[in-house]
């Protein structure tokens, strides 16, 4: 009778109540920051502390609301690329080595090959899911557990592109003056590889301001498409939620696992291409000892929108917004780490955040349950009553 | 009677929800008998093992020891108490000797060191007092199912238990390790111990047993002495002669052979032996042909391999005259081979998925269903709706229902309504009607009925012998991988299916 | 050749007791992908000691205190996996990659508030740590490392503690079975490698160099030694064997530019890929049969019999 109705408020209860674990996490994580806060620094803490992490980029905007964006745009695909792995019941713990094929693959196309910003993008895609699939390939034929393998990778990923872009110190991409590959606005040559910006940086007043953060949220509508409306999409999905009975419905789960990993390496790759030709940094080829950090925030930003590709650019503008506002922080009261203290605080929440949500289920929804469970019987009772006339 | 029991449990009983798996259950263990307790499948059999156990709190009833009251609250009770038990599944640590998983939990030691020497020299002098053959140093993984039983044994053995129990024993042995088995329990019997034997296999029962409860549907059926009763007797109080639920259904009139199976083997790595040996029959159009059987007689293997979730052996399959011994499960699917399968948990259904995506699962790729890769969703909805209808498949939120809050009878309401509405030429349907309400029952039996009339063949697999005499056309009786026997539901009885599905009798050229 | 035996020593004793530390965890049934970040923790509470204590003391006290002030910091650590895993029995891989990125950023948050400097790197003597055979200056945790590696073994093999943490770890249901407290082993193996994982931080870092920049954590070496405890089966002399595998790698990265390796024109980034190379190959053809125990990874739950 009501069904419609009854369905719609049935999907947003489930959406309310991730919003809501994720928001308690995150409340939880910005209390114990303002309480180390106040532990390091009791006099500050509120308004030099505290308020500057929660105002983020907007303690300077417009700087720090561009400076935002462009670092939340890879954030919000490497959020994707472990969502997106997630789906299929896969941990991408080699977000970060897959990031980092990527930066090389768009850096190699940008300086080397002077390629339009676009076909570098894509390469980096093409890198980074080639180091996703690898993963894919040893889960499904080997069975060996994709964490392990992503963790090597990750290493194997670091040491070869340092070594392919470093050389000795001769590599072609490499600018000996800055330790770092060579900076690409820089050099007239390198213009058709940056990330057009049209007229952000000017607004923003930073000069890696591009129109990459649009292009990430255009990928994340473009994966909810994928999870939600395809085929493939299901299959996915129903390999991550019951391998069993998928293979009985006839999925390759394999197959799916594989291209599963190598979509998440893309997502990743191209997450790397956004960051590096947006020209917000360069790659440091001599940093041999940490993978970069994008990689393993991403699993922040996935863990806290519950792998929704949509909740994923909302969380990894949030992840990126208390950065920059740890950075603000004025280092004579504070280090600037605290934000990642904070982040890091809110994925340990996450992790068990499955017990927020059944808490927050059956105290808000616990009316709502209940006359969801008699409707069953009700309409049974009146089935019954029609049969016996 | 002022007998000398060491156990009793009088009046069990113990309720889960919507079912009462004791129902005032009065079993009394004598001092150095083997006492067998019989039932079918759901029977009650293990739920009161379970509470004897301590795995289990019962509503009612209580539990003497030697005459005297004692409470059960878990596993370690049961072991203060002197009660061991061998489990069908074994709780062996598999990386671990024989030795170490025998001292596991009494470990004799000094500070926390294990003194193993000890402990070998008191499990070498029981496996010879009992000849429990086992290699104390061999780990448990290389070692043979017969041999695992034995260190399971001799765990009880070693904390000199007093009271054995053994949950269906013999389900996983060769029969040579049967007759080993019968005799180690002779020997316990000599030395005093008391035994209860969980079995439904009544040749055993009539070799080792003394006496014998009887349960059926959580009832208690009586005690008799095996001396002064039959197999027969054994096996009409097991089934009972009520048969309560029945269909209607018409004379069959059987048609081309659909399905055709020749001389299937499957061999199982872990088991280390054929599971299916050399099975041959044919299913045809129009005819529900019924694969009988106690669970654990190859039956969930020979599904595994006809449905292509697993690999044959040996043999060739064949579907409507095409042969499919090497096809994918997808193309068996859409050659027409629709399948109800036996768990519907593990491979039925996606439980955190919508019913509607549920309902789809077997033909969301048709094109009826998708377009360029994208799934038309209202295709899917309108489907799903109307199957739902349909087939009376009840939720609180129709299609968009997580099928993961559905009652177990909608649940399998929604497979069968997928699997019959893809009109599939061959209806495998693997226990369909397990742990459902009469209700549910009646309607899924009326189901398969359709389908038969409407000229598909249907292959029924199912453990319930009322199910077997009353949907079925004809029946295959399966024991050790085997096919045993071929009947007709009119003209033969639950108790000679009993007999054949016990291993009591064997049809054909090797009938003895 | 001094020299990578010396580096060879040092640094394959680190991951030698990292892995140790997963190994316990791991007999017990509980996946510690948090080692790196329990180094890391292990670290800046053994270096801060070592800042902390006054200079009169003697060495070995020295040495001894700041040696179990890590390994305090670390059990306490190691208690925030425990009880995501054990009690509210969250995925244990995640809750460990929360513990490794939380780490790092306590640790700067840390060694920044107390630096002078108000960078995160923090100062200290090594000396008292330092110790030299003819010739070939070694630190003190390399005998401590190998009688830890024997009582390492002896505690897996040789006691009843052991037994039961390797029966929890393979089969939960049987352990309890037998009246084995399994939520209480699976505790004992997380500590045990809270203990053993920060020690190996306090390793990683001090012998080598005075000073240390917390904001590169402990560069990968816990999941080194992750590979480390794959590559050596689980086993005690397994993972020493596998520790030194790695190790020399490692060494040859450090010291090529001055032997005759150089002349390979190989660079240390090539060498610091090889083991990881190496242990992908292994895994690749022993996955088959593997020796991780069975029930890792998979949250124990007394009503599931």
């Amino acid at each position: 009778m009501n069904k419609k109705k009854l369905s719609r408020s049935s999907s947003l209860q489930s959406s309310v109540t991730s919003v809501l674990a994720a928001l308690l996490c995150i409340l939880i994580g910005l209390l114990v920051g303002f309480l180390v806060l106040v532990a390091i620094n009791p006099a500050h803490a509120w308004g030099d502390g505290f308020v500057r992490i929660i105002k983020g980029g907007f303690h300077d905007a417009p700087y720090g609301v561009g400076k935002e964006l462009a670092n939340a745009a890879p954030l919000i695909m490497t959020g994707l690329s472990v969502a997106f792995a997630f789906k299929t019941g896969l941990f991408n713990i080699g977000a970060a080595g897959q990031y980092t094929l990527g930066a090389y693959g768009a850096l190699y196309c940008a300086i080397m090959l002077k390629l339009p910003w676009f076909v570098c993008l894509l390469v980096a895609a093409v890198l980074g899911g080639l180091w996703g699939a690898i993963p894919g390939f040893f889960k499904a034929y080997f069975n060996i557990n994709e964490v392990i393998t992503s963790i090597m990778f990750n290493w194997i990923g670091l040491y070869l592109v340092n070594e392919l872009i470093y050389q000795n110190g001769t590599g072609p991409m490499y600018d000996v003056r800055n330790t770092r590959t060579l900076n690409l606005s820089k050099n007239a040559d390198f213009a058709q590889s940056l990330i057009p910006d049209f007229g952000l940086n000017k607004l923003f007043q930073t000069n890696s301001t591009t129109i990459a953060i649009f292009l990430a949220a255009a990928v994340a509508v473009l994966i909810w498409v994928v999870l939600n409306k395809t085929t493939f999409g299901y299959e996915l999905k129903a390999v991550g939620l019951n391998k069993n009975a998928a293979r009985y419905a006839g999925i390759n789960e394999k197959k799916n696992i594989i291209l599963s990993m190598a979509i998440a390496g893309a997502l990743a790759g191209f997450g790397a291409g956004l960051f590096y030709l947006s020209n917000v940094s360069q790659w440091n080829p001599l940093n041999s000892t940490s993978l970069p950090g994008m990689g393993f925030n991403g699993i922040s930003v996935a863990l806290l929108a519950s792998s929704n590709p949509i909740g994923t650019v909302f969380s990894a503008l949030f992840i990126s917004h208390i950065s920059v506002g740890g950075s603000f922080l004025s280092t004579k009261f504070y280090p600037t780490e605290i934000s990642d203290l904070i982040s890091g605080i809110i994925i340990y929440l996450c992790a068990f955040s499955m017990l927020f949500r059944g808490k927050i289920q059956s105290l808000l929804f616990r009316n709502a349950e209940k006359t969801n469970v008699n409707a069953e019987p009700a309409s049974a009772a009146e089935k019954t009553k029609k049969e016996g006339k | 009677m002022a007998e000398d029991y060491v156990i009793e449990m009088l009046h069990i009983t113990k309720e889960f929800p919507g079912i009462k798996a004791n129902d005032d259950i009065t079993l009394q263990l004598r001092k150095g008998e083997v006492h067998a307790l019989l039932g079918e499948n759901g029977a009650g059999k293990s739920t009161l093992m379970s509470v004897l156990f301590g795995l289990y709190q019962p509503e009612q009833g209580k539990i003497l020891k030697n005459g005297k009251e004692v409470a059960i609250r878990n596993p370690n009770d049961a072991n203060a108490l002197g009660i061991g038990m061998v489990h069908q599944h074994f709780k062996l640590v598999e990386c671990f000797s024989v030795l170490d998983n025998i001292i596991l939990g009494v470990e004799p030691n000094k500070m926390g060191f294990l003194q193993k020497a000890e402990a070998r020299k008191k499990v070498m002098a029981l496996s010879e007092k009992y000849g429990l053959r086992v290699d104390p140093d061999a780990l448990v993984s290389d070692i043979s199912v017969g041999m695992q039983q034995r260190v399971e044994i001799l765990k009880m053995l070693y904390r000199d238990n007093e009271i054995l129990i053994f949950d269906e024993p013999t389900a996983v042995l060769t029969p040579q390790e049967i007759d080993e088995l019968m005799e180690i329990m002779r020997g316990f019997k000599k030395e005093g111990k008391s035994i209860l034997f969980i079995t439904h296999k009544l040749n055993e029962i009539m070799a080792v047993a003394d006496r014998c409860t009887v349960l059926r549907k959580g009832k208690y059926m009586g005690t008799v002495d095996i001396k002064d009763t039959t197999k027969e007797e054994l096996s009409r109080r097991m089934v009972g002669r009520d048969v309560q639920l029945q269909v209607e259904k018409q004379p069959a009139h059987p048609g081309e052979t659909v399905l055709d199976v020749e001389n299937v083997t499957i061999h199982n790595d872990q088991r280390k032996k054929d599971v299916v040996k050399d099975v041959s029959f044919k299913v045809h159009a129009g005819e529900i042909v019924c694969l009988a059987g106690i669970e654990g007689n190859g039956q969930t293997e020979f599904i595994y391999g006809l449905t292509g979730l697993s690999k044959l052996s040996g043999g060739k399959l064949t579907l409507d005259g095409k042969d499919i011994t090497h096809e994918s499960i997808r193309q068996r699917s859409k050659d027409g081979m629709g399948h109800i399968p036996e768990d519907r948990h593990k491979h039925g259904l996606v439980l955190d998925f919508s019913l509607e995506n549920n309902i789809v699962l077997q033909r969301y790729w048709q094109p009826e269903f998708q377009k360029g890769g994208f799934i038309r969703a209202d295709k899917v909805r309108e489907y799903s709706d109307r199957l739902i209808e349909q087939y009376d498949v009840r939720s609180g939120q129709g299609s968009l229902t997580t099928v993961r809050s559905m009652s177990g009878g909608n649940q399998q309401k929604a497979i069968i309504a997928r699997e019959i509405d893809r009109d599939p030429k061959l209806l495998v349907a693997v226990q369909p009607t397990r742990g459902l309400d009469v209700g549910a029952i009646e309607y899924i039996h009326r189901q398969i009925v359709a389908e038969r009339d409407k000229g598909k063949a249907v292959l029924l697999v199912s453990l319930e012998l009322d199910e077997v005499m009353n949907l079925s056309d004809r029946i295959l009786v399966m024991y050790e991988g085997e096919i045993v026997g071929e009947f007709d539901p009119k003209t033969t009885t639950v108790q000679e299916l009993g007999l054949y599905m016990a291993g009591a009798r064997k049809q054909g050229k090797e009938e003895q | 050749m001094l020299l990578l035996i010396k580096y060879t020593l040092l640094y394959g004793i680190v991951l030698m007791l990292v892995a140790l530390g997963g190994m316990f965890s791991e007999h017990s049934g509980i996946i510690n992908i948090a080692l790196e970040g329990i180094m890391v923790i292990g670290g800046v509470a053994g270096v801060l000691t070592l800042t902390m204590l006054p200079a009169s003391l003697s060495p070995f006290l020295v040495v001894l205190i700041s040696i179990l002030v890590a390994a305090l910091a670390g059990v306490i650590y190691s208690l925030l996996l425990a009880f995501a895993s054990i009690n509210l029995k969250a995925d244990q891989t995640i809750g460990g990659t929360a513990l490794n990125l939380l780490a790092t950023a306590i640790a700067v948050v840390i060694s920044k508030y107390f630096s002078e400097s108000g960078s995160a790197k923090l100062n200290y003597s090594n000396k008292p740590f330092l110790f030299s055979i003819g010739g070939l200056e070694l630190s003190v945790f390399v005998p401590l490392g190998l009688i830890l590696l024997v009582v390492s073994y002896i505690v897996l093999y040789k006691t009843r503690f052991g037994l039961r943490l390797r029966a929890c770890g393979e089969h939960p249901q049987a352990a309890d079975s037998v009246g084995i407290n399994v939520y209480k082993m699976r505790y004992a193996g997380v500590i045990l490698s809270g203990a053993l994982g920060a020690v190996g931080g306090l390793a990683y870092i001090v012998p080598p160099v005075q000073t240390w920049n917390f904001e590169v954590g402990v560069a990968g070496a816990g999941f080194l030694a992750l590979a480390v405890m794959i590559f050596g089966q689980w086993k005690p002399f397994h993972i020493f064997g596998a520790a030194m595998f790695f190790a020399v790698f490692k060494s040859l990265a450090n010291i090529a530019d001055s032997t005759f390796l150089a002349q390979l024109h190989w660079s240390s980034n090539i060498y610091n890929m090889m083991p990881f190379v190496a242990s992908m190959v292994i895994l690749a053809f022993t996955s088959k049969n593997s020796m991780a125990p069975k029930a890792e990874g998979i949250p124990y739950d007394k009503g599931s019999r």
